[in-house]
């Protein structure tokens, strides 16, 4: 009786701990997730996938106008929007994506005066436009004081109102986008994959199915299970050491560039690939080879019209959690790759995929950990419909051979 | 003419250094099924497995003696084994055909061989699944996955892959130990009919398919051939004492 009321508490005791250490693991998974969507998910839309980083400033001018537009205040406009009919052209107070003020258009009339004005900076161009969406920075008049940021939108609306004419306006794109990041991010994925697959899977073919069994080919094998657990940021410095100055030398790069990047990322995924695909392999059946050697194929038709095929689903799906494995890089990457967010992209040029840029969002002073958790839920996003992929593939066609 | 495809003289094998095979020495005719017989691990499968040369693929074995195939020995020098394993066809214990579709399990083997002609390989295929007595079930969904048959259309598949080669001697290693008694029938039926265009080496373990299909026996004990002769004298008359334990079931 005692002995058995002992066995309860033991149970009792190991089901408390197995519970409560299954709900703080999935208690701080969900935090995790919760801090990031808390943070991120205010900016996220398509907007900031598509429009670049760094924020285009222009000098525009006008002269005497004589067309006025006049236009009444738009139904949808709201008490925010500052209008001034006289210009037609809507203002409104707005946080940036870096969390500072910004003025914003959010209207401007088709007969507008603004619609043309004249480029300062090249006079000899055509007249440009203030478009709608764009930021407001500074207005400088002839005889008075400056309207800037700070004083808000609607004093910016008032000193328009009373003047017929300005001597500048400073206005601006918003910037803050991620598309050069997502745009670098999708080249190093073609780039690496391109790379790492033939080698790792001819790789791993080569250690599975044609290696005679011996000491050199455990030798080989024990190697590149060694380098999956190196840190990658040692890969990282490599990439400095060897694939920075190769490029260098024999491309038009002159720095870290996409190349020398997606050439580490790929050495970091090597040894990944090859054990992913050697898995993939052992789960053929030698059955299968056995039949088709016994009907007078030789190895290698066997392995590329059997075997191969055979273990293409599990090695797509591999592939996929390695396309997770270079999204997810950054510590090598700064310094194979580079920090610096650009937006025309070149692979022989600088530039920086995601995840180093949520690491020089957050070194930036102050740092910004909206976009940074933006992005990141972007990342987790892909990483989620990556997952989803896989389960898809394999549920489809992984009973082949059960 | 000689009738013999094989002939196997003083043939030794073994795996590191046990040996699993001694001094076996046989003569497998034409147009004859022949049984192995004995209990598991006794070398049959081994032996089955030596006529292909399918032993190549274990490291560590290594034979003494001479199997002969039509005269040629087949583990001298040089030997052609590509061809050997054209020429005689193997069916496994459990029906294994590929992931691809029935059509393209048949023509495998000749495609491998280079033959890429649409017109032959259609004639390949309905011939061999006539033969293999597949064509009536299988003609409507050629290009369904080999997957989607039952076990035993799947093992008759595989007899269809085999006899597509066009081989001489077709090798069965326990071909209906993993299907039901319908199908076993069904492919008992079949070896019947097949002998007569090729020579049939099946290893069984059901002493009752032995003596339903085969014409000649030959009975495996640890390694070493106990008695060999005509089904029929094996069965009813044999001469050692250890066969007569064996079929009748006293051990085993």
């Amino acid at each position: 009786m005692s002995m058995s009321n002992k066995r309860k508490r033991i149970d009792l005791l190991l089901q408390t701990i197995t519970y409560s250490a299954a709900a703080i693991a999935v208690l701080i998974l969900s935090m995790i997730v919760f801090f990031i969507f808390r943070n991120g998910a205010g900016l996220l839309n398509l907007d900031l996938i598509t429009s670049d980083y760094h924020a285009q400033f222009y000098n525009g001018s006008i002269g005497e106008v004589n067309n006025f537009s006049n236009t009444d205040k738009p139904d949808f406009l709201t008490e925010e929007d500052h209008y001034s009919s006289k210009w037609g052209i809507a203002l409104s107070d707005e946080i940036d994506k870096q969390g500072g003020l910004m003025i914003e258009v959010t209207y401007i009339a088709d007969d507008s005066p603004l619609k043309e004005m004249v480029d300062k900076n090249n006079p000899d161009n055509e007249t440009f436009s203030l478009k709608q969406g764009q930021v407001l920075s500074t207005i400088k008049f002839y005889d008075k004081n400056s309207a800037l940021t700070i004083y808000g939108a609607e004093y910016m609306i008032n000193e328009l109102n009373e003047v017929d004419t300005f001597r500048e306006i400073v206005f601006s794109t918003q910037g803050g986008g991620i598309r050069g990041s997502l745009i670098t991010t999708l080249y190093v994925i073609g780039m690496t994959l391109v790379v790492a697959l033939p080698v790792g899977i001819f790789t791993a073919i080569y250690l599975n199915e044609f290696a005679k069994k011996n000491r050199v080919t455990n030798a080989l094998r024990s190697m590149v299970e060694m380098l999956t657990g190196v840190p990658s940021i040692i890969f990282g410095l490599m990439g400095l050491a060897v694939f920075v100055p190769l490029t260098v030398n024999y491309t038009s790069a002159n720095s870290g560039n996409l190349i020398s990047g997606s050439l580490t990322l790929a050495v970091i995924l090597l040894p990944v690939i090859i054990r992913a695909t050697e898995e993939s392999l052992k789960v053929v059946p030698d059955e299968l080879r056995s039949a088709s050697l016994a009907l007078g194929a030789n190895r290698t038709q066997t392995t590329f019209k059997v075997v191969l095929p055979s273990a293409l689903p599990s090695i797509l799906t591999g592939t996929l959690l390695s396309i997770g494995r270079i999204i997810g890089e950054s510590a090598a990457l700064i310094f194979a790759i580079g920090t610096a967010v650009k937006d025309d992209i070149s692979i022989f040029g600088k530039s920086t995929t995601l995840s180093v840029q949520i690491w020089s969002l957050m070194t930036d002073e102050p740092a910004n950990i909206e976009l940074a958790s933006t992005i990141a839920l972007i990342i987790l996003i892909t990483v989620l419909i990556l997952n989803l992929l896989v389960k898809m593939i394999s549920s489809r066609y992984m009973k082949k051979f059960v | 003419m000689n009738e013999n495809v094989f002939t196997i003289n003083n043939l030794d094998l073994y795996y590191g250094k046990f040996q699993a095979l001694k001094n076996v020495n046989l003569d497998l005719k034409k147009n004859k099924v022949t049984a192995l017989i004995g209990p598991s691990g006794c070398g049959k499968s081994t032996f089955l497995r030596s006529l292909n040369r399918m032993n190549d693929l274990i490291d560590d074995c290594c034979i003494d003696g001479d199997i002969l195939y039509n005269q040629n020995n087949i583990y001298q020098k040089g030997y052609d084994v590509i061809t050997l394993r054209t020429k005689v066809g193997m069916v496994f214990q459990k029906p294994n055909p590929f992931p691809m579709s029935i059509y393209d399990n048949v023509v495998y083997g000749p495609r491998c061989q280079g033959i890429k002609n649409k017109k032959q390989l259609d004639e390949i295929v309905e011939v061999s699944l006539k033969r293999a007595a597949l064509w009536e079930e299988a003609k409507d969904r050629l290009k369904d996955s080999a997957l989607d048959l039952s076990g035993g259309q799947q093992q008759r598949l595989c007899i269809a892959r085999a006899i597509a080669m066009e081989p001489e001697v077709i090798l069965m290693d326990e071909p209906t130990s993993a299907l039901d008694p319908i199908a076993t029938l069904k492919i008992e039926e079949l070896i019947n009919e097949l002998k007569e265009n090729y020579a049939i080496v099946i290893v069984t373990h059901s002493m009752q398919q032995a003596a339903r299909i085969s014409d000649e026996t030959a009975f495996f004990l640890m390694g070493e051939i106990i008695e060999y002769g005509p089904t029929d004298t094996i069965f009813s008359n044999p001469k050692e004492k250890q066969t007569e334990d064996y079929i009748t079931g006293r051990f085993g």
